[in-house]
């Protein structure tokens, strides 16, 4: 008898420890090409299985903890991870507060985000893009309207309102518009005939467009007088999906902003149910200028193959339509890269319509907001919020987000040392300075925003390998929008 | 069976069952439960009745095309990839029981695409083909027919390799008292396939064919590195039609779900139905 308790017991020792693989080896399906690092707590370490861990600081410092809350920070920016885990690791040794920080492999934000949540360690400082995900996350975001984080946060304008509640609070903005090599150009401009005598004089799309064509027309003799590699103005206008979103994104905000503005919209970003495509004609003069003005074959767009970044770095072309985050990445301090390009070639113009050009700015908005856990226990909200502020007021945290992730925040904290060093930031620092008008991120309102790109970017590849026409980009810009809307608001009212 | 195994035979079974129930019944259950619920979380669940099942064919009240079309998309390429693999398949592994000099090597290299991984191999293929179309200023999502092409090709190199290593394993349990029989008998090389190698090889082929054909139904990284499901969504396969629902659309976790369902009785109706055929005619020797 007792030998068959024994075995019983050992047979149920058995099925157990196999309920805790099976049970994390499911869990982590989605999660497995993220990287984690736990500061005190291994039962969410574990949990992610083939991931890499840092143990940030060992449990034993963390029993002196302040008080009974922890934090697990679900990183959105995958290029942050080192700096998040340096910060999670300086506080707990500090406060001894536990601080988790694992970080969404590239592109997989939302799916690991949505396998973290339905763990009973869930992740209790997220990101939310805009207020398509302030929908999905509705019933997860704390309101954060009376919290320091919100005291502190300088631009309004740029935090996630929805349902009556500050659900996200921006933690960085960027800018983007049309990342210029001032080198090239000014080689440009020491030819005969050249349409302009300096950037300056680029001030409309009109210009831009004369100067693109003529610079294409030249490639030859600007690469004889400057001695560069050069194959066209514009970089590839990659249309596959590593690329794509550059132009069903950021592009396709411009049509988007100035029709919200003309409709009298208090907030672009929020956008609305249905849309003209006013300014569709103008998209189509930029994009025609983007692909017949660079080197690529306008067939073999969608394939994957072009590297628009490194063709830029590689001084292959003069414009690159992008945004500041690639500041770092072109600059090539550390020569990781092997890009030609540095400090002084780089410079960023907005990315002129042809409806307001004598205002414009660059496009200024951010798809970084802070939310908090609503779901999370009261100790744990404390705790995250207190971490937050932390990282905006401390020198540690001031440091970390200015010079190591190289952001530009906009909370009062980061005056003085803190201000952005970034030198595209500091343009759409000047431009405001001088009057013009930023453009806001209107495509945040996008709704199902992958869906409705993919049906945009299927209609504008059609339209650019000759298969289809203008027509159909149209009505997947206008007729797609319309439709997606419906489907969320349908979905948001269930 | 002897008297302790006959007795503690639940003890043993045990560990096995929980994990199978656990890891599979359990969650397959969970999954069917939430095809009829919205949610955010799998935590975090409302029924919603059959809602996301009309959803899965009407969007905005309009008969909504993107799944039937994955779905004969997904069909056509299991019925090409299943003939392709297992025709090639078998005749390498023909030649490879006869002893030619060097089989073991052509064993080896046959079978090395296997161990690749489906998302790195498509990703070497994706830069072979977009390399070689970009001759023809095409790439491998110009068309769905191109994309189509392109995941065939890469799927039956990968496989054919293991399908192969199953047929010579059974052409090698032939006996060969058997062929030398039919040989004495006067039977031509036709014949000899005809009447004894493949009656003979039954089983193996009953194996190979559901393999590719449920491999076939539930192919996901290839067709996620190799196209994307571009075109549009016109290169997608039913895997990675679901994949794009669940997170690709706001709020449609639960028709996702619902497509999985459907999916699910799909490739089990198929793979039941192909079981009998082909073991129907299997013969005893």
């Amino acid at each position: 008898m007792k030998k068959k308790v024994l075995s019983l017991v050992l047979g149920t020792a058995m099925a157990a420890s196999m309920f805790a693989a099976c049970g994390s080896s499911t869990d982590s399906n989605s999660s497995s090409a993220a990287s984690s690092s736990s500061a005190a707590d291994s039962s969410v370490a574990s949990a992610s299985a083939g991931t890499t861990e840092n143990v940030a600081s060992n449990s034993a410092t963390a029993t002196t903890a302040s008080g009974d809350g922890s934090v697990y920070l679900l990183n959105f920016k995958p290029e942050t991870d080192d700096a998040w885990q340096d910060l999670a690791k300086t506080y707990t040794d500090q406060t001894g507060v536990k601080v988790n920080v694992l970080t969404a492999a590239d592109g997989q934000y939302a799916t690991t985000l949505q396998s973290e949540m339905a763990k009973s360690e869930a992740p209790t400082i997220f990101n939310i893009g805009s207020s398509t995900d302030a929908q999905t996350w509705d019933d997860y975001t704390y309101d954060l309207k009376d919290t320091d984080l919100y005291k502190h946060d300088s631009d309004h304008s740029l935090d996630v309102v929805y349902n009556g509640k500050v659900a996200g609070i921006a933690n960085c903005y960027e800018a983007y518009g049309i990342i210029v090599n001032k080198t090239i150009l000014d080689t440009y401009c020491s030819l005969d005939n050249a349409v302009i005598s300096s950037i300056d004089d680029i001030d409309s799309f009109d210009k831009l467009k004369a100067v693109a064509d003529d610079i294409q027309k030249r490639v030859d003799e600007i690469n004889k007088a400057g001695g560069y590699d050069l194959t066209g103005a514009f970089t590839s206008a990659g249309l596959d999906d590593s690329s794509s979103w550059r132009f069903s994104g950021h592009l396709a905000n411009m049509p988007l902003y100035y029709e919200f503005v003309d409709d009298g919209l208090e907030d672009p970003t929020a956008g609305e149910a249905t849309i003209k495509g006013k300014y569709l004609d103008n998209f189509k003069k930029v994009w025609d200028m983007y692909v017949s003005d660079s080197g690529a074959d306008p067939k073999t767009l969608a394939g994957g193959t072009y590297n628009a970044e490194q063709e830029f770095g590689m001084e292959e072309a003069v414009f690159y339509q992008n945004g500041d985050w690639e500041y770092s990445a072109l600059k090539d301090a550390d020569g990781k890269n092997g890009y030609l390009t540095a400090d002084d070639d780089l410079t960023m113009i907005p990315i002129y319509f042809g409806v307001d050009d004598k205002n414009e700015g660059l496009c200024v908005g951010t798809e970084n907001h802070w939310a908090v856990n609503s779901k999370a226990s009261e100790a744990d909200i404390k705790a995250s919020l207190d971490f937050l502020n932390w990282v905006i007021t401390s020198d540690e945290g001031r440091k970390a987000m200015d010079d190591t992730m190289g952001l530009s925040c906009p909370f009062d904290t980061f005056t003085g040392d803190y201000a952005p060093k970034n030198e595209f930031g500091a343009v759409a620092q000047k431009l405001n300075d001088e009057g013009k008008k930023s453009v806001a991120w209107a495509f945040n309102a996008t709704p199902n925003v992958d869906d409705w790109r993919a049906d945009v970017v299927a209609a504008l590849t059609a339209y650019t390998d000759g298969t289809g026409d203008w027509d159909a980009v149209k009505k997947a810009f206008v007729d797609g929008w319309a439709n997606q809307w419906k489907l969320q608001q349908e979905s948001a009212s269930e | 069976m002897s008297k302790p195994l006959k007795k503690y035979w639940p003890l043993f079974v045990l560990p096995t069952m929980a994990a199978f129930v656990i890891g599979f019944i359990v969650p397959f259950v969970y999954g069917v439960f939430l095809s009829f619920c919205k949610f955010t979380t799998v935590t975090d669940w409302k029924l919603v009745g059959i809602r996301n099942y009309t959803r899965i064919f009407f969007v905005n009240g309009k008969l909504d095309t993107t799944f039937i079309h994955s779905l004969w998309y997904t069909c056509l390429f299991t019925v090409v990839t299943v003939l392709i693999i297992n025709v090639v398949a078998f005749f390498i592994a023909l030649a490879l029981t006869k002893g030619i000099k060097g089989t073991n090597i052509f064993r080896t290299s046959f079978f090395l695409p296997n161990l690749i991984g489906g998302i790195i191999l498509s990703y070497i293929w994706l830069m072979i083909f977009n390399a070689i179309l970009a001759k023809y200023s095409k790439t491998i999502v110009s068309t769905q027919w191109t994309a189509f092409w392109g995941l065939v090709v890469v799927v039956c190199w990968q496989q054919i390799g293991y399908m192969m290593i199953i047929y010579v394993a059974g052409l090698q349990n032939i006996s060969a008292d058997l062929l030398e029989a039919a040989k004495i008998d006067g039977a031509n090389n036709w014949q000899l396939m005809k009447g004894v190698i493949i009656p003979m090889l039954r089983p193996t082929i009953a194996t190979c064919t559901f393999l590719t054909l449920t491999n076939g139904f539930k192919l996901f990284d290839q067709n996620f590195a190799l196209t994307g499901g571009n075109p549009g969504k016109m290169s997608q396969l039913l895997a990675l039609n679901i994949y794009d629902t669940m997170y690709g659309t706001t709020g449609w976790q639960g028709v996702g779900q619902a497509k999985a369902v459907i999916f699910f009785i799909l490739v089990a109706i198929i793979a039941l139905i192909q079981n009998k055929l082909t073991t129907r005619k299997e013969v005893e020797a």
